[in-house]
């Protein structure tokens, strides 16, 4: 039986059903000191129901798909929708619930099906090999994973939708230890996408690995970062993790709506601010784009149907507007997005970021290093910690430099940095070009009662921001 | 639902076992559940979901090569197929992957069966007991009931099962001015009047907070850790800190106690302990850890958590940790400050309730950041002046459990997991609250 045939028996009496299959298959494949340690492949197929009656939403979730089990629990969805009206916090209709028809496929070329374990294990192995460029080299990792999600929404006002989400990554890490301590550097992973196995470039690979061996082995002779106030030149593999933690999660509406108080946080940002915050500077353009060709959290539509489009969060530093569905929308007469999102079949779509993008500005890597007297220049992210109201945050990163007279100058080791969100972005003084533009994605973004991880991309070009607060390990 | 019974998964399992050549081993674990999730906020339903789910995580051994798949669960003789189908597709790969020089071959670890299964009220009856303790507040959080079954088996015979059917309600009260008490009611019998007590108690707690919070500047203070506090630091502790595999890489965050450069306080022992009987004591490979494994005692290492695939690394023992090497039980003892006692020997300072999203500003130095959440206070001469606005900290556990460390509680409370990330989560800490000096406030 398929979707639409199991959707058809559901003549529960409730003014909305729909059904949510989500298949998803996944290998991965880790290889440690030239070690395989584990190839794991992994199948997952669900389907979540969710159903409304009198304006009252509730959900089912089962991995059978046996249509007497799929009624049970529709049956037992209107039960609680029907339980749980006088005590709704809100009412939704079918506003909320777009009719749409289409499709998605990512642009991957080589998918699941073409996953060669023993080619891929060869491939990680060399990774590892190459980064033995010395005996303080104590740990090598090189690791593959693809994940293939096919999403097929139904309902009864008539959306059916089908998508196939695929993406991979391919991530890095060399750790250099000796008396003096030890060092990591690591390359890829926060750049997953929805490219395939024809993305792999082993030769660029290689120089990656053996960059990250030497530079982990020359930061174990490097000075400790200072502490002082200084300007700060922010990486793209850095601004991912900056605008993710300190735009995205802020302007998400159900944060700002108090829903995720109690295990998320909320926000610093209120309803009134939008149309009228100045979170940044001027240079600061921001958008919520799942339509970016490959990026890692481009879709067609979110899970309760609603079409993809790509809007502006923040314009010239102004805030326009917050990530929110539709649901949060009308609960807070607000403009939003299409990014009602579940981790899978087995949790209830919530508010979330898919692509946030900081868009290029116009100075290249030397313009910005010439604007700095005395600086830092920091790369790809270490440690992370913010408030629950994602004001003061404190950022590690794994390499540095030092910025002296307009040039780069000592390595630097255990930098970090702090500050307070709408300062921090409104001390943005130059904003970097396309020559420095990245585009990235994080799969680990955790959230929502019950816990739901989810897959979002990030592009930034470097960034300088004036006079942070910076400073290194030690005691 | 039937994946949650013990009898149906012993002959899946045997089913896929009789499939196995003669050079071949196989390890099954479960992880299945049947839950209701309601998530409140304003203490009103904001989403409801009901959840069956069942997965099964397979470990195939082939002469010196393995791999790992993982398949749905149902308990149908469906999924015996696609198990079978999975395990001859996977003998087309294992053969062409390489040797695993630290392979951890299936062991037998006896048998054993453990269900917790007290009968709860229906559902309807548990969230209006939460709806009616609740009233006139503004509450968030979310309330979990339901059944979660663990299981470990393979081709060598052993068998453990655990179930146990359980509920919690994690959640946090607000005030006008948004500053908030957070708490958890949990268990596995209910007890609507001790449901009314805890909502009651953070709602009186709330009331503290109905004044102007005091700013603190930057500096060190001298801190109270309330107890869950302190579970929030052995979260982070987990990461990395107790693990041999990651000291053995150049990764871990011990490293100088490692090396015995180092001591903590000598108020200051850990261990992890399946005494709590929150967790099972199998990990994922079905292996049996001892009950008690002590980690720090008075303020030195005794052991690191080691898995069995570290051990054939690095040649040492296993006490048969998971293969991340985390805490799943962890209790740290209790010190000699009385409940009633703890203001008056904080004196002035600050107390914590709970600390927010820590993660490591330093690994080499043990060094972590993180931040004040929910109900903090400003104490002059043991008493309570008013709430702070939040504070970044960032601090060394040489310095909170080392020579930072007044002293211990001389009680301790379990903190459960209330984690429910693809599954949820089993376990739990007990810990005591933590008087601590100069204490690092950064931001």
């Amino acid at each position: 039986m398929n979707l639409k045939q199991l959707l058809s028996t559901l003549t529960i009496g409730v003014d909305y059903v729909s059904l949510r299959e989500v298949y998803t298959k996944s290998a991965s494949l880790a290889v440690r000191n030239e070690i395989l340690e584990g190839f794991t492949s992994s199948e997952d197929h669900g389907l979540m129901i969710e159903v409304m009656v009198n304006g009252q939403i509730a959900y089912g979730a089962t991995n059978s798909f046996e249509p007497s089990d799929v009624l049970k629990t529709a049956l037992k969805a209107k039960q609680q929708a029907q339980a749980a009206r006088s005590k709704g916090l809100y009412h939704f209709s079918l506003d909320q619930r777009p009719a749409l028809i289409g499709e998605y496929l990512a642009p991957a070329q080589r998918a699941i099906e073409y996953f060669n374990p023993n080619e891929l294990t060869d491939l990680l192995v060399s990774l590892s090999a190459a980064m033995k460029t010395h005996e303080h080299v104590l740990s090598r990792t090189a690791n593959f994973s693809m994940t293939d999600t096919f999403t097929h929404f139904v309902s009864s006002n008539g959306s059916d939708i089908r998508q196939k989400i695929i993406r991979s990554a391919l991530g890095l890490s060399a750790t250099a230890s000796n008396e003096k301590g030890s060092q990591r550097r690591s390359f890829g992973n926060d750049f997953s996408s929805q490219h395939g196995l024809e993305a792999i470039d082993k030769n660029k690979l290689i120089i990656q690995a053996d960059r990250i061996a030497n530079e982990a082995l020359s930061l174990l002779d490097a000075q400790e970062c200072p502490t002082e106030t200084m300007d700060l030149i922010l990486a793209p593999d850095q601004m991912f993790l900056q605008i993710h933690e300190s735009i995205g999660h802020p302007l998400e509406l159900d944060r700002i709506l108090g829903d995720e108080r109690n295990y998320a946080g909320w926000s610093f940002v209120k309803p009134s601010d939008f149309g009228v915050l100045r979170y940044g500077s001027d240079l600061m353009n921001v958008t919520f784009d799942p339509t970016v060709i490959g990026q890692n959290a481009s879709y067609f539509a979110d899970d309760i149907g609603a079409l993809a489009k790509k809007e502006y969060l923040i314009r010239k530093g102004i805030l326009e507007r917050g990530l929110g569905s539709l649901e949060s929308q009308k609960r807070l007469n607000l403009p939003g997005v299409s990014s009602q999102r579940a981790t899978s079949w087995n949790r209830a779509p919530i508010d979330r970021m898919a692509n946030v993008n900081l868009e290029p500005g116009d100075s290249t890597f030397a313009d910005m290093l010439s604007k700095v007297e005395r600086g830092v220049f920091m790369k790809t992210t270490r440690s992370w910690s913010i408030d629950d109201y994602r004001n003061k945050f404190q950022f590690g990163c794994e390499y540095a430099q030092l910025i002296e007279n307009g040039k780069l100058t000592k390595l630097l080791k255990n930098p970090n940095y702090r500050g307070i969100t709408a300062p921090f972005w409104n001390q943005l003084k130059m904003v970097g070009d396309h020559s420095t533009f990245e585009v990235g994605g994080l799969s680990n973004c955790g959230k929502g009662e019950p816990n739901q991880v989810i897959f979002v991309g990030h592009a930034s070009p470097a960034c300088l921001f004036s006079q942070i607060e910076v400073f290194g390990g030690g005691k | 639902m039937q994946a949650l019974e013990s009898s149906n998964f012993e002959t899946f399992s045997h089913k896929i076992f009789n499939e196995l050549q003669s050079d071949e081993s196989l390890s099954l674990t479960l992880s299945g559940e049947e839950t209701l999730f309601t998530r409140f906020s304003q203490a009103k339903i904001r989403q409801i979901t009901n959840l069956q789910q069942g997965f099964v995580d397979f470990t195939f051994i082939k002469g010196n090569r393995t791999l790992s798949f993982n398949l749905p669960y149902r308990a149908s003789e469906a999924d015996v197929g696609i198990a079978i189908k999975k395990l001859r597709e996977s003998r087309g790969w294992i053969d062409r992957l390489p040797e695993d020089p630290y392979l951890v071959r299936p062991a037998y670890f006896g048998k054993s069966i453990e269900e917790n299964l007290f009968d709860l009220p229906n559902e309807e009856k548990m969230l209006n007991d939460i709806f009616e303790a609740s009233i006139n507040s503004d509450l968030a959080g979310v309330f979990t009931s339901g059944e979660v079954a663990r299981a470990s088996t393979n081709s060598k015979g052993q068998y453990h099962w655990f179930k146990t059917k359980n509920f919690y309600l994690d959640y946090s009260v607000y005030n006008q001015r948004q500053k908030a008490v957070k708490s958890t009611y949990a268990g596995s019998q209910w007890d609507a009047l001790m449901l009314k007590s805890n909502l009651d108690e953070s709602i009186n707690k709330l009331n503290l907070m109905n004044i102007d919070s005091k700013k603190i500047e930057r500096g060190a203070y001298r801190v109270y850790l309330a107890p869950s506090a302190v579970s929030e630091l052995l979260g982070t502790l987990s990461w990395g800190g107790v693990s041999m595999g990651e000291h053995q890489r150049g990764n871990g965050s011990l490293r100088e106690l490692w090396e015995g450069k180092k001591k903590l306080s000598p108020k200051f022992t850990l261990s992890e302990d399946f005494n709590l009987a929150m967790s099972p004591r199998f990990n994922d490979r079905g292996e049996m850890a001892p009950n008690q494994i002590s980690l720090i005692e008075k303020g030195e290492l005794k052991n690191f958590l080691i898995s069995t695939r570290t051990a054939h690394e690095y040649k040492l023992e296993s006490n048969f940790a998971t293969d991340w090497e985390s805490m799943r039980s962890p209790v740290i003892n209790c010190g000699s400050i009385s409940r009633e006692n703890i203001l008056q020997e904080l004196g002035t300072g600050i107390y914590i309730s709970d600390l927010h999203y820590l993660n490591w500003s330093d690994r080499e130095t043990a060094r972590l950041t993180g931040m004040t959440r929910y109900a903090c206070f400003w104490v002059e001469n043991g008493k309570i002046v008013c709430p702070i606005q939040d504070l970044r900290f960032d601090e060394s556990y040489y310095k909170i459990f080392g020579d930072g460390l007044v002293d211990l509680t001389d009680f301790s409370e379990i903190i459960p997991y209330t984690g429910s990330y693809f599954q949820r989560d089993v376990g739990g800490s007990k810990v005591p609250g933590a008087l601590i000096s100069n204490f690092t406030f950064t931001l």
